[in-house]
């Protein structure tokens, strides 16, 4: 692609992308390079609320039936829960499920949600809105993802279950159509890709059945999906989600949610403001990437954000103590691949598009996914038979259970919002008035990367913020919160597509709430330790690739 | 060749550690614990010794909390025959009670060697290494940063102010570990499941009250904040002016 081509006043991501590559994500099984070699009956990749609850579930059902099963967790974070980041509001009833000896007061959980309030914001004003029903959390508990799965984690190791962290899954290992494991990424390689003296081999896990439960924007259930040609109704669509966690001098004793300012009109998303506990609050802004724009910067937007008085008035005073970000699936039932199984595979929560945008809520989803794929692999394991029809159980369960009916009754709700917030939120109103029947059928949508851009001059979303370092801050303060100690030397995970024009770099500048990706004279430099596997670009640009186990983020109550 | 190996469990250097309500120690909720960075490298020394000489043993020795177990099996992942605990609630500020506890353990077992980190990144101590060798009247090295072992006898090289010192020393000996030693490898997918299998001894620590104790916690004071000068040539010399007079550093 020549620089600067396409029209001078819209700009496709989509030109600019780099294919997913396959041939570096699905190997034939004994391809050279692998150190260690170890087989287990069941491979998990990916220790979050999906991948732990099915883990859990499998060791339990194994141990009820008195059988033995090897069950091993590879996660790539240095240790558990620290890539793992959510609101979070969360609906106990997978918890109920999973342990049904438990109290309520044993879960994971900083408190129940005693009030809520959803407010639509003007630049200095705020309209307090009737709390929508999708949006009502009486019963739900305000909570931190990074404490769910730590505990999870324990609950896990208790069953024998092996969790492996600082080990991410880099290909899938594969023997005609069928999976049947996974290669790790190797640790210990300079920045050309040369070993270090402490370099440790890919290693390759073999096992009956592999579990994606990557969480959103998975890289494996993407190439299984490609390469298996297993498609949905309407592409997958993200959303980026920029959070921080402030130790305040005044108590929240309400979860709040923000619609309108400071995002354009023709920008889907809007802010959560949680209590872990009355002086310490989560906070965040969460912006669809299908946003006009091409100078939208949501981090810039976040930072804007807390500068209104609803929010400046707790902060104020206050220290933000963490820092962090995240993609989100947003397409809901049309987005959720027609099957999320296969021969020795099952995909999992955030990978499989198990999230329903209008109630905000996706980890008691991708829970009761996990568990229903236990279920789906612990039988198939017992007919001695991991083959896509034995595993085909786990998408029957899921199709009749709560998880497709709740993403069901929503689903055009969030797709109504690709032509602008006004048209969106009145035909979200008649579709929360007709439970769903209006208007019928689907909305079409069409994938991030292929929404055209705006490359309008002049004043930017989100873009010309000057950090205070009090209230706002910088990229480069969020990568430090973020606890990202990421070696420097290590060698880019990113792939970033060739002959980059600048107002690609430019997007990808603003678009990553990280500061990988920084607009130079001459085109574009990649700052790769930066990343804190958020996996926008990945939606809309540059390829993310696992690297060294342990890289990225380390979050502690996100 | 028989090596001990004591560490300790400390929290992540990148933690944000706040005091407890006491204001006499850390406030331990929602802290990471680690494995002392410094006995990475005593760990990964005793490795390399033992492989070097074909065979032998390497035992994981330390004194704290039940989670300490958690810290033993990190090093036992990394390739250590066993670990044993010697658990405590609470780990005294003296450090010659911990020294003495240590001691005890390790005496008359045997080894060759017995190492430690240089210090704890916790509390900063440097002692509890030098302690033991003198309780089990053994030399004692500190902070090596290269070490060669053969014929019954050791050389360590020491990295102090402005060069190298080259200590030799009869075996046994109690060696501290410095950084630069080595590169601690990291633990490999098979190291961590046989972790799980190797022997982990827990019993009670015996140690006494110690002639220490910590009166008061306080964290650092908060950095100044910075201050724009000015800009252009103007500000130099404004810059030079306040660095005179102001901070007294020219």
């Amino acid at each position: 692609m020549a620089k600067g081509a396409g029209s001078r006043e819209t700009f496709l991501p989509a030109q600019y992308q780099p294919p997913l590559p396959l041939d570096q994500l699905i190997i034939q099984d004994g391809a050279a390079g692998a150190g260690d070699r170890m087989e287990l009956d069941v491979v998990i990749v990916g220790a979050g609320p999906a991948g732990l609850a099915a883990a859990i579930e499998l060791a339990q059902l194994a141990r009820r039936d008195g059988t033995e099963l090897n069950i091993g967790v590879l996660e790539k974070a240095a240790a558990l829960g620290e890539h793992s980041l959510s609101g979070a509001v969360v609906n106990p009833r997978a918890f109920r499920e999973l342990f049904p000896d438990l109290q309520e007061g044993d879960f994971p959980f900083r408190g129940p949600v005693r009030k809520e309030a959803v407010y639509l914001l003007t630049a200095d004003r705020r309209v307090r809105l009737p709390v929508p029903p999708t949006m009502r959390n009486h019963g739900n508990s305000v909570a931190s993802l990074c404490e769910i799965v730590r505990w999870l984690g324990e609950k896990a190791a208790a069953l024998g279950v092996n969790i492996f962290t600082g080990f991410p899954a880099a290909s899938l290992l594969v023997d005609g159509p069928r999976v049947v494991g996974v290669r790790t990424a190797a640790t210990g390689l300079d920045r050309a890709g040369r070993p270090l003296a402490n370099y440790l081999a890919p290693n390759d896990l073999v096992a009956k059945v592999t579990a994606l439960a990557e969480g959103t924007r998975g890289m494996l259930a993407q190439a299984w999906c490609e390469w298996r040609q297993v498609t949905a109704e309407n592409p997958e669509i993200f959303a980026l989600g920029v959070k921080e966690i402030w130790e305040t001098k005044r108590a929240l004793g309400t979860i709040v949610h923000t619609l309108g300012w400071p995002l354009p009109s023709d920008a889907f998303g809007g802010s959560f403001m949680y209590p872990l506990a009355p002086n310490l609050v989560a906070l965040g802004l969460v912006v669809g990437l299908d946003y006009r724009d091409s100078a939208l910067d949501v981090h810039g937007l976040f930072q804007r954000m807390k500068r209104h008085p609803l929010f400046r008035r707790y902060l104020e005073g206050g220290e933000m103590v963490e820092w962090g970000a995240k993609t989100i699936p947003e397409g809901g039932y049309y987005s959720v691949p027609t099957r999320r199984s296969g021969d020795g595979v099952v995909m999992l929560g955030d990978s499989a598009g198990f999230v329903d945008v209008p109630s905000l809520k996706g980890i008691h989803y991708a829970m009761q996914s996990g568990m229903f794929a236990a279920r789906a692999v612990f039988a198939a394991l017992k007919h001695g038979d991991p083959s896509a029809v034995r595993l085909g159980d786990y998408d029957r369960m899921v199709n009749a259970s709560f998880i497709m009916q709740d993403l069901y009754r929503t689903r055009n709700m969030r797709l109504a919002f690709k032509d602008g917030f006004y048209a969106g939120a009145l035909k979200a109103g008649l579709m929360t008035l007709t439970g769903g029947r209006f208007p019928g059928g689907r909305i079409a949508m069409p994938r991030d990367a292929d929404v055209a851009r705006r490359l309008t001059p002049g004043l930017r979303p989100g873009s010309g913020e000057i950090p205070d370092g009090r209230l706002t801050f910088s990229k480069v303060d969020g990568v430090f919160k973020a606890g990202n100690a990421t070696r420097d030397t290590i060698p880019t995970h990113l792939i970033v597509g060739r002959d980059v024009p600048s107002e690609a770099a430019d997007f990808y500048a603003r678009l990553c709430p990280a500061g990988v990706y920084e607009r130079i004279d001459s085109g574009l430099r990649v700052n790769a330790p930066n990343c804190i596997d958020c996996k926008a670009t990945d939606v809309l640009g540059p390829r993310w690739t696992p690297r060294e186990g342990g890289s990225g983020p380390k979050y502690k109550r996100m | 060749m028989k090596i001990a190996v004591c560490i300790k469990r400390v929290p992540d250097s990148e933690t944000r550690v706040k005091i407890a309500s006491d204001g006499k120690s850390l406030d331990e909720a929602g802290v990471k614990f680690i494995l002392n960075p410094y006995d990475e490298f005593a760990v990964e020394e005793a490795l390399r010794r033992k492989e070097q000489a074909g065979a032998g043993e390497v035992v994981i020795v330390t004194v704290g909390s039940a989670a300490a177990q958690e810290t033993i099996r990190t090093a036992l992942a990394m390739g250590a025959d066993r670990g044993i605990l010697l658990q405590t609630d609470k780990i005294p500020a003296d450090g010659l009670e911990v020294a003495r506890a240590l001691a005890a353990e390790v005496k008359d077992s045997g080894y060759d060697l017995i190492l430690f980190g240089k210090m704890a990144i916790d509390d900063y101590n440097h002692q509890v290494g030098p302690m033991v060798a003198e309780l089990l009247d053994l030399p004692c090295v500190t902070a090596i940063a290269h070490l060669e072992i053969g014929g019954g006898k050791g050389t360590a090289e020491r990295e102090i102010e402005g060069g190298v010192e080259l200590v030799e020393f009869p075996l046994p000996a109690v060696l501290t570990a410095d950084k630069g030693l080595n590169e601690p490898r990291y633990p490999a997918l098979k190291g961590i499941m046989a972790a799980k299998k190797k022997p982990l001894q827990v019993k009670p620590a015996t140690l006494g009250a110690g002639g220490l104790e910590v009166l008061a916690l306080t964290p650092p004071p908060q950095r100044k904040e910075g201050r724009v000068v000015g800009e252009g040539p103007a500000a130099v010399l404004e810059l030079l002016r306040l660095l005179r007079e102001e901070a007294k550093v020219l």
